[in-house]
């Protein structure tokens, strides 16, 4: 049976639209994107008064792209994710999905999927008719019905499960079922708030590669909210970082790896060391620094001049250690913890403490807690921070 | 549609009487006020109305605590415990005069102690104390179920971790356990301070002449002498005090204490407060209480089943067979009524409810509070100001069945609503989100979703319209009629007719439905999956 007829039986104009997918496969064939303008929400607070929980956020998702929105509580992107659901309702800016304009529509009328951070699970209904939910409000045929569920619960390993009550599952086949219950209505958007949150550190990592891969077979849009930066890392396509409401930066994770733009993406992602250093030289994309007598080149987010003190950021893993007397900066190692697949240090150098990661099958004994050493910087992919971040 | 309820039956009959004590001919008038609080009877009867309910509550509470504390930390056996919940429940089930009853043919002139076992003569059993033993006994359940929770909700791992500080059981007790309570013991000593306030049918039969208070007072202004001002300004005293305790209860408890079941209580460890030698003397307080109880009830129902307990001890089943014929008019009536009440109660309950939890609107506050008056108020305050609401054009309901129902409805709910409150706080919103992701609208989502999981709320506020039907009566003694009747009414009239027999009769008539009647509830409680357990909320109200 097509969408068609649903929507005539239903006379919900826009309600089904821009729906894919005939017959039993689960799946949106034509992914649509999502593109926020300028959200912002404010809210209440009982103490500080007016908050803005969002503030102008614009972000543009791809069709078929994987987006995270990743920060630490109370950034925002949850509400984000909410107005995008449209269970906030912003108080400026609008919502588009594919081309039509949903801010002022109702949840139930938006046709997206939501996964939900405790599950969110109907208590009183069996599996099977939580993941049937969604098909009776459209008022599909008991056929189609038994046919879609078995279908998905398939697709996500819980054949079987039919007549379990939520309760009676554990974490990780409580959130298949979440995911199964917001696929098989053949959303346009999957939407995940914190999806993996309450479960245990192995299945989380288990759980995230499955929901990518479910994420490419369905090629579906996905919008994804943690605070869990690995997690962010290993899932997208494309991060977008949020701090106090804001969107701060958004791109690769490599990208945002290797060229935070700020102190606080930096920090956020990774491990990192943050270095005083002097601009000795400008060039066309990068410019030359001096780093505790070192001199490299760095990419700079904004074009410094000659003499200006900046902070570059290093990557612990990119720094090398060599015997006290090779050439480069000299350290002492306040220091060391062995980590079996790794090293790490904390070197002196000058008045900074440098964090350094090297691989443990090259723990070398030379560089012992109170002994001197050699420091190197990378020669280039240094990232330069801007003065006011 | 709920606003113009509320408005007809609690704002209105409110207004009725407030207009009534206050205005004489359209004028503000307070004169009689000033009359009434100038009458020495009346002024005593104030007095002792203030007296008897702090006597009770100080007692309810204490019993209460040593109820809830024996059951909580005594670690006894379950039997034991379920003795001392029965305890508890029988005096929140029966109608009001069965303890009174039962003092009467213990401690009465012909009593079975007092001129039988000891043979007293000329013994008074009327006054302040044997009133204060009937409601305290009546009452104490209250305490109880206030502070059971309460204490239950201690975590062991605090007191085990005095223990490990170095203090002693008794300093555990006295720095850690009493003063974590102390919110508990306030709330119920309100609670029970309210409940002996508005009560009316224990003083009716056990105050006697030298014992007047407030609700029978104004009682016998309205019926005795038809004098509505006099009754309407005499339950507006009764209302200061009322509001009063009502404002105290607020300020005090506050927000509430709300337990969360959740899954991380900390480690399950056994209750070392109470020393295994004093878990004894505990539940040997505990069963006199249970003890008196159990004969009051023997005792009632042997007297249903004797000519003339005191008199003739032949067996006999002429009471019954006197409550089946002549009374069965009023059973009839009581069990229509109840049958009315259980389901709009229900249905109301819930309604409102979930309005006032999940929907945002203009006056939810207001109408939250609203929706609790006629609960907060004593029922001779609501008996008397539905009279004269209802008396006079525009809406003439006395002597029907309505004005009845509608008292209990919008009296007894607020259990129901305070249930399915509590219920939907324990309710993830994210479950009505995940409905409406899934293209249910907001009606399709209320029954699909948040109906099935209220349900239990449902019968919770059933019950208690139920039980409260078949037996309040302060403030319907004043709503019956020729037409339509009451059990409880007819207990009262045997009573001061001295039937005591049927009397009898009828209370264990009125037990016996409402045992059934819960039993089939809670049977049915059970088949609904919940998310959490809610108790039936506290079955209070006189």
């Amino acid at each position: 049976m097509g969408t068609g007829d649903i929507e005539e039986r239903h006379g919900r104009p826009g309600a089904l639209r821009a729906r894919g997918g005939v017959g039993g496969h689960v799946g949106a064939p034509h992914p649509v994107g999502i593109r926020l303008e300028r959200l912002s929400k404010r809210f209440h607070h009982r103490v500080q008064g007016e908050v803005y929980a969002a503030r102008d956020v614009s972000l543009a998702v791809a069709p078929g792209e994987f987006v995270t929105l990743l920060g630490p509580s109370g950034c925002g992107k949850t509400t984000t994710l909410r107005m995008i659901a449209g269970f906030e309702t912003p108080d400026a800016g609008r919502v588009f999905i594919g081309d039509e304009d949903v801010t002022a529509l109702l949840a139930n009328r938006r046709h997206l999927g939501f996964v939900f951070q405790n599950y969110a699970l109907f208590p009183h209904l069996t599996v099977f008719e939580n993941v049937a939910y969604g098909l009776r409000v459209q008022g599909r045929t008991a056929a189609e019905i038994t046919r879609m569920v078995g279908d998905v619960l398939t697709l996500v390993g819980l054949q079987g499960y039919d007549r379990q009550f939520p309760q009676q599952l554990s974490g990780g086949e409580q959130q298949r079922v979440a995911l199964a219950r917001a696929i098989v209505i053949r959303p346009r958007v999957l939407l995940f708030d914190e999806p993996l949150s309450n479960l245990d550190a192995q299945l989380r990592v288990r759980m995230r590669a499955e929901i990518r891969a479910l994420q490419q077979a369905l090629s579906i849009t996905a919008v994804y909210v943690t605070h869990d930066q690995e997690e962010a890392m290993a899932i997208s396509d494309r991060i977008a970082v949020m701090s106090r409401g804001s969107i701060v930066q958004e791109g690769s994770a490599e990208t945002l790896y290797a060229r935070p733009a700020s102190e606080f993406v930096a920090r956020f992602i990774g491990r990192v060391n943050l270095v005083s250093a002097r601009v000795v030289a400008v060039g066309v994309d990068t410019v030359e620094v001096e780093v505790a007598g070192q001199r490299v080149r760095a990419v700079a987010a904004a074009q410094p001049a000659v003499g200006d003190k900046v902070r570059v950021v290093v990557r612990p893993e990119t720094v090398e250690l060599a015997p006290a007397g090779s050439l480069g900066p000299a350290g002492t190692v306040v220091a060391r913890t062995f980590l079996g697949e790794k090293v790490e240090y904390q070197v002196r150098v000058g008045d900074e403490t440098l964090q350094v990661t090297r691989p443990g099958g090259a723990a070398d004994a030379r560089f012992a807690p109170g002994g001197a050493v050699t420091v190197r910087l990378p020669a280039d992919g240094v990232g330069l921070l801007r003065d006011d971040a | 549609m709920l606003w113009a309820c509320l408005a007809l039956f609690v704002l209105f009959p409110l207004a009725a009487l407030v207009a009534r004590a206050f205005f004489e001919g359209g004028r503000f008038a307070p004169g009689a006020l000033a009359s009434v609080l100038r009458d020495p009877n009346h002024l005593r009867a104030f007095g002792n109305s203030v007296l008897l309910g702090v006597l009770v509550a100080v007692a309810s509470t204490v019993l209460g605590f040593l109820f809830a504390f024996t059951a909580v930390r005594g670690g006894l056996p379950r039997a034991w415990t379920g003795v001392l919940e029965a305890t508890a429940l029988l005096p929140l089930i029966s109608p009001p005069f069965t303890t009174a009853i039962a003092i009467i043919f213990s401690f009465g002139p012909r009593g079975l102690v007092t001129w039988h076992l000891l043979g007293l003569k000329g013994v008074s059993v009327y006054g302040l104390a044997s009133t204060f033993a009937a409601e305290t006994l009546t009452y104490f359940p209250i305490a109880y179920l206030t502070l059971k929770p309460v204490l239950a909700a201690l975590d062991p791992n605090v007191e085990d971790m005095a223990f490990s500080l170095g203090s002693s059981r008794a300093r555990v007790f006295r720095t850690v356990t009493l003063p974590l309570t102390v919110p508990g013991l306030g709330n119920a000593f309100l609670l029970v301070f309210a409940a002996s306030l508005a009560d009316f049918a224990t003083p009716l039969i056990l105050g006697g002449n030298d014992f007047p208070v407030l609700p029978t007072q104004a009682y016998l202004q309205i019926t005795g002498l038809f004098d509505f001002k006099g009754g309407a300004v005499l339950s507006f005293v009764l209302l200061v005090p009322a509001f009063a305790v009502l404002l105290l209860q607020r300020a005090w408890v506050g927000r509430r204490y709300y337990v969360t079941v959740s899954g991380k209580a900390g480690a399950q460890t056994a209750a070392k407060s109470v020393a295994a030698w004093a878990r004894w003397p505990l539940l040997a307080g505990c069963l006199v209480v249970t003890v008196v109880i159990a004969w009051f009830y023997a005792l009632l129902a042997y007297a249903s089943l004797v000519v003339a307990l005191g008199a003739n001890h032949a067996w006999t089943a002429v009471h019954y067979r006197v409550i089946f014929s002549e009374g069965v008019k009023a059973i009839r009536d009581t069990l229509v009524i109840a049958g009315l009440g259980m389901p709009l109660g229900g249905l109301y309950g819930i309604l409102l409810g979930y309005l006032v939890a999940r929907k945002v609107f203009l006056g939810r506050r207001a109408m939250e509070l609203v929706s609790m008056v006629n609960y907060a108020l004593p029922g001779t305050i609501v008996g008397i100001a539905y009279l004269i609401a209802f008396n006079d054009p525009p809406l003439v309901l006395t002597g029907t069945a309505l004005i009845i129902v509608a008292c209990y409805v919008f009296r007894y709910s607020p259990t129901g609503i305070r249930t399915t409150v509590a219920l939907l706080q324990q309710i993830d919103p994210g479950l009505e989100e995940a409905s409406a992701s899934l293209g249910a609208g907001s009606a399709t989502t209320f029954r699909r979703v948040t109906l099935p999981l209220i349900v239990p709320a449902f019968f919770a506020g059933l019950g208690v319209v139920f039980i409260r039907s078949m037996t309040a009566i302060s403030a319907t003694i004043f709503l019956i009629s020729i037409n339509w009747t009451l059990i409880t009414v007819r207990i009262l009239e045997n009573m001061t007719e001295l039937s005591l027999g049927p009397a009898a009769a009828f209370s264990m008539l009125v037990v016996a439905i409402v045992v059934v009647v819960m039993a089939a509830l809670s049977r049915l409680l059970r088949q609904f999956r919940t998310p959490g357990r809610v108790m039936v909320a506290s079955l209070l109200g006189g």
